[in-house]
Order: structure tokens, then sequence, then C-alpha cells
């Protein structure tokens, strides 16, 4: 019944957007000349790392905190600590667990790569992230790493780190440039790899703690 | 230097949070009492010198818009930033030694909370349309986590409730985003303004119902209201205060924000368009009230008491053509916010005193625990609007709006609205007056509490029934600047 009622609304929503979107003018502002002119003095090369971590870094860096407000929250509902331990990890088939073994270093440097890729090409923090958040995984459902309990002191610094970097380093320019996440062009280079490097650690742990914390098994295939 | 205060109020929560989650669960109070004091003291100062030399821009990075991100503090956003800094202070004080007896629902609560403020904050000083939506997340998201640290099955229910409610709000609102973008090719509010009063295509009216739509969700106005009374109810007492006194005010904010703000020539344009959310909103305090009159248990009883009085905050759509619609509005946020926020509190220590959370079981309250009754009552007072409280003088100015203009239906309503906060109000008073024998077998026990929840709870409803006294200040204050 229920039905009857939504799939008319949503299809009759789609074809609204759709009629509205048809007949639309070119947009009165463009940003992309703006973009490219000042592309010299904000630090890389590239112009989607150069609006996401300079033009527009506030957002970034207001959107890591969502990450992490993620993150916190799934620490939040799972409960109290439990009490099983996660030093026993079921062995795993051997041929997998190899191939997992020979995936891990080619992921990092992967991963090493993309952050470095970032200023001139695309990549940059959030895809070297995601691919360490990968190795993760993988190494977790091959039976290499560990669930993930409640989170111990190391952890904790290296979930919220790259964060508190960021936050750190847009204060500090605060202060000595007098606006927030102001870089002097000389040193906005080395201050984005600064602040990518941190990310793409912690990133790369706030999206595997995505799925470790909720991954209750200890490892192992099932 | 003045202007930097203003950045510092969205980096310290940040900052403290941060710290907060990394020293570990339930750590963090000690760090974030002093800072929120800190916080009290930066929006104090940024006040002053708004008041002084007007409203003020920033841009972040140095680029200004529509490159980069900018930041604005006007009245407006100035009276927001200290309604929450100073419900946040009292409250941290509660949580601290609500949290102390209880601990498992409170291992995150300092890392959470502080998130909750900086996105707050972030929001009231944004004047970009996407950091809006960044900041909308932020507070979402971080109340979402608060209602279901709780843990229980219920509880989570509730949360997960809220999460879809609040993610189809801020989904709308990022979908209008994306149709002005693709409109006019910039999220600046202060670029948009002249751009959509001087053309609006029909893409920017659904983007602004989308935005009305989304911020209506999250406002939880009637008949929106779905996803409130379980996740306001059920959370414990410092999160629901926190939620109820201001996390829905947030977007009550952004959406006069943006009526007044970038969408002025369209809401101009359509005169009657403000008749929809002033329908709702009376609809919304008829039904918050009756749902609130019957409640059994008292948290529910406050909650549908918030969705009652959020409604009163969209009864000024229609008026805002005048100034005074305005203030009336703000009068409310800050009377509701401060009111509600010791309710919650004070509902916290009768729930830990006498164990139980039903109406029927608060008698001999008010010989057992006399300054959290006392408190109640204050906070009653200003919800039902009796002089000389900030309800009374917030329903006072929208009376006189409504009036001024014509609109009595307006004046009616909130004039049966206050009776209506009367009948809930006494329905706990008159429980907790009762008199118990005490030598009756099933005469309840109270349990004793720390004297700091009861203080905090009457701190902030004193505040509530006597800001009516001290109201030209803020109304002042709100005028400043007007809205960008």
């Amino acid at each position: 019944m229920k039905r009857l009622v939504v799939i008319p609304a949503a299809l009759f929503f789609v074809l609204v957007l759709i009629l509205a979107l048809v007949d639309l003018a070119p947009p009165a502002f463009d940003l992309r000349p703006l973009v490219a002119e000042n592309l010299a003095s904000s630090g890389v090369a590239h112009p989607v790392t150069a609006v996401l971590l300079n033009y527009r870094a506030y957002d970034t860096l207001l959107e890591i905190g969502v990450l992490l407000l993620a993150l916190m929250a799934i620490l939040a509902v799972s409960g109290s600590p439990r009490t099983t331990s996660n030093t026993s990890l079921s062995a795993s088939d051997p041929l997998l667990a190899m191939l997992g073994r020979i995936a891990a270093p080619v992921m990092v440097v992967v991963a090493v790569y993309l952050l470095w890729a970032g200023t001139s090409r695309p990549g940059g923090a959030f895809q070297a992230g995601a691919v360490l958040a990968a190795l993760a995984v993988l190494l977790h459902l091959t039976g290499l790493l560990a669930g993930w309990q409640q989170p111990g002191v190391r952890l904790r610094w290296g979930l919220a780190g790259g964060f508190l970097l960021f936050l750190s380093v847009g204060a500090l320019l605060l202060l000595v440039e007098g606006e927030l996440l102001r870089y002097p062009p000389a040193h906005a280079g080395v201050l984005i790899l600064l602040i990518e490097s941190g990310l793409t650690l912690s990133l790369g742990l706030i999206l595997a703690g995505l799925f470790l914390f909720l991954s209750h098994d200890q490892g192992g295939p099932r | 230097m003045m202007i930097d205060l203003a950045v510092w109020l969205i980096l310290l929560p940040l900052i403290w949070a941060s710290l907060a989650f990394m020293a570990g669960p339930g750590r963090g109070a000690r760090l974030a009492i002093p800072a929120l004091g800190l916080q009290l003291l930066l929006v104090l100062l940024l006040a002053g010198t708004v008041s002084e030399s007007g409203a003020i821009g920033l841009a972040v990075g140095g680029w200004g818009a529509p490159l980069g991100i900018d930041l604005a503090a006007d009245g407006l956003s100035v009276a927001m930033l200290l309604l929450t800094q100073v419900i946040a202070l009292p409250l941290a004080i509660y949580a601290r030694s609500y949290f102390q007896v209880k601990a498992p629902e409170g291992r995150y609560f300092w890392p959470l909370c502080g998130f909750l403020l900086a996105g707050l904050n972030g929001l009231y000083l944004s004047a970009d349309l996407f950091n809006l939506y960044v900041t909308l997340e932020l507070v979402g998201l971080a109340a979402v986590a608060l209602v279901a640290a709780d843990g229980g099955s219920r509880q989570l229910v509730a949360a997960l409730r809220y999460l879809f409610a609040t993610l189809l709000g801020s989904g709308s609102y990022l979908l209008a985003v994306a149709l002005i973008y693709a409109a006019y090719g910039t999220v600046s509010m202060a670029t948009l303004a002249p751009v959509i009063t001087a053309e609006a295509p029909f893409v920017v009216w659904l983007a602004g119902g989308l935005m009305l739509v989304g911020l209506m969700i999250k406002t939880a106005l009637f008949p929106f209201h779905f996803w409130l009374p379980p996740a306001h109810g059920g959370a414990s007492a410092p999160v629901s205060a926190l939620l109820s006194a201001l996390v829905v005010k947030a977007s009550f904010y952004l959406l006069l924000r943006l009526w007044l703000g970038p969408f002025a020539g369209l809401t101009a344009s359509a005169g009657l368009l403000g008749w929809l959310p002033a329908t709702l909103g009376a609809l919304a305090i008829f039904w918050g009230s009756c749902q609130a009159i019957r409640a059994q248990r008292i948290k529910m009883l406050i909650a549908y008491s918030t969705v009652a009085q959020l409604g009163y905050l969209f009864l000024i759509f229609p008026l805002l053509t005048s100034e005074a619609a305005l203030r009336a509005g703000i009068m409310q946020a800050f009377a509701h916010g401060l009111a509600k926020a010791a309710m919650f509190m004070a509902a916290g220590v009768l729930i830990k005193a006498t164990g139980q959370d039903r109406v029927d079981s608060l008698a001999g309250a008010a010989q057992q625990l006399p300054l959290t009754m006392f408190a109640f009552g204050l906070a009653g007072v200003t919800l039902t609007g009796l002089p000389p409280s900030a309800g009374f003088l917030a329903k006072w100015l929208l009376i006189e709006a409504a009036i001024g203009q014509g609109a009595w239906s307006i004046a009616v309503v909130v004039l049966v609205g206050g009776l209506l906060a009367a009948g809930y109000v006494f329905r706990v008073l008159r429980q907790g007056f009762l008199l118990v024998p005490a030598i009756a077998a099933d005469a309840p026990s109270f349990h004793p509490v720390p004297r700091t929840l009861e203080w905090m709870a009457l701190l902030l409803a004193a505040a509530s029934a006597l800001l009516g006294l001290r109201g030209v200040e803020l109304m002042e204050l709100v005028a400043l600047g007007g809205a960008a």
C-alpha cells in the first residue's frame, strides 16, 4: 500500500528535477579561471588538491572531523570492551595468507605513491588512506590481522593524530598569518604535504576501523 | 585580533574534543570545562566587538568568496553563539557529575560533545552554503552518536530513526546546494543574494523547497517530529538537554538565515509562503502539547513539550517583514533553550533519585529535592510564558508583531499554546508537591544525588526566568547588522 504512494511520488520528483535541469542556463560565475590563476601560489600543481587543501581547506578539515566522528559513533555504540582475547588468530589457508603477504608491501608503496602524486595529478590523502584501509581489511580477511577491540592509547593517537595535526597547522597559521589556514605561498607546498601525510595515516586507520571495529570474529576465514 | 575570536570558537572545541578522544573513554571533563569557560568569555568579547563595530566577516585562507570560504558574524549569529556557550558550560559541569556515578553511557560523551559544539559554532559563523552542509553533518552525526551511546536496544532504534531523519534532511539540503551551484556557479551566500533576487529560474525554487523541507525535518517541525520524542526522551539527561536546547535550534537558525539572506528575494515575492511553516508550527503547538499532557514518562513529556515549543519558532515566518518578529523568534529560542536544558537536567536528577521515570512516581519530590522541583517550576514558568520570564517576553513580542500586522490567528495560537503548556507543567508540579506519609509502605525511596546536578539545573532555570528582565540588551544585539 505504502509503495503505491512512494513510487509515484519518487517518480514525480525525478521528473520535476529533470525538467528543472533541462533548461538550465550556464552559471553566472565560473570558478575555474580563478582556480587556475591562483594555482601558482597554492603550493600544489593539481587544481583538485588546491581546492581541497588550500582554497577550501576549512571544509576538508571539518570533513576529516566528520569521518573521525563516524568512527567515534561506532565505538560509542559497540558497547563495553569485549573480554575475548585477540591473541588467537585462527590459521588461514596458507596460499591466501601468502598472497596477502605479497600484496601488503605493494599496497603500501601504492599508497605512498598516491600521496606524493596528489601534488601534481589525481591522488592525495583520501585515496592513499583508502588504499591503506583496504590493505588492513585484506589482511583481516586473510587471517593475518585480528579484528580490533576498543582502541588502546597508541591507536587512539593514530586515529585522531592526522586531524589534530591539520588543526594545529590551521591554528598556527591563524596566529602567524592572521587568517585560519592561510598558507604563506613559499611554504604552502611543504605544509600541505605535511598535512596530507598525517591525514593518510589517520584516514587509513579510521577507514580500516570502520570495518575492523565492527568485525566481531578474531580474524581468519569463516 | 578581535576578529580571530570567532575562529577560536570553532577551533577550541575541536581541539579539546580530539584531546579528550586521545585521553581515552570517559576522560576529558577536566579539559572541557575550562575550555568552555574560555569559549563563553570569547563569545562575550565577540558580542562586545560586534555591538561596537557592527557585523564582521573574515575569509578563511585569505582567499575570500567565491574562491574560498567566508565566515561572518552579525547580531543574529552572535546571539545564537551566546545561547550555545551559555548553556554548554553549566551543562558540562552537570554532565561531569552525572556521568561520574554512571560511567558506561558517558564513555564518549566529551569528544562527541566537543564535535557537536564545534559544529554548532561553525554553523552559526558560516557564510557558505556548502560549508554549512558540512557543519550540519557534524552536528547531526554527533547528536545521533550521543543518543546511541546509551547502548540499550530501544535507544539504538531511536538513534537509527534519528539518523535516517537527519540524513534525509541534510541530504535534501545537499541536493539543493548542488542545484544552486549548477544554476549560479557559487555557494557563497553574500554572492548569491543579489543574483537570486535578480533572476531565479525554476530550479532555484526547487532548491529552496528542498532546503525548506530538509531543514524542517531536522528541526522536527510537525509532521516531521516523529523522530524527536524517542531520541530526546530516551537519551541520558545531559544529552537530552543538549539536543533539545541547542541542536534543533541550529537548523531553525539556518532556515531563518536562508529565508532572510540569499532567498530573501524569493520569499518576498511569494508572500503566502510564510504561512506554510506557521501553520505547521501552530499544529505542532497543539499536537505536541496534547501529547505532553498525556505522556506517562517524564522525559517523554518534556520531549513532546519540545515539539510544541519549536512550533512557536515557526510562527514568525509570515511576520518577518518586521524586525519585531525576528526578535520574538530569537527570544523564544533563548527562552526555550535555557528552560528546556534546565527541565531535562532537573528530570535527570529526579530519575536518578527515584530510580524510575514515571510522572506518577514523583510524589514527595518537592520535600526531598526542593531545589530540583523549584528549578523545574521556574523552567515551567518560562515555557508557559508567565512574566517576567524570557518566555513571557518572547510571546509578548510575538503577539505584538502579529497584531501589528493584523495576523490575529497567530496571537490566538500563542495564547492557547501558553494555556496548554501550563497543563503539562502543572501535571508534573502537582505530582511533585503531593505529600507522602513517611510511614506508607510503598513510599518511594530517594537516593542521594550530587548537589552540583541540582544547582546547575537551577542556574539555567533561573537564567530562563530572569532573562526577561535583561531582554533589551539581547534584542539590541540581534538587531545589529541584520541578516546578511
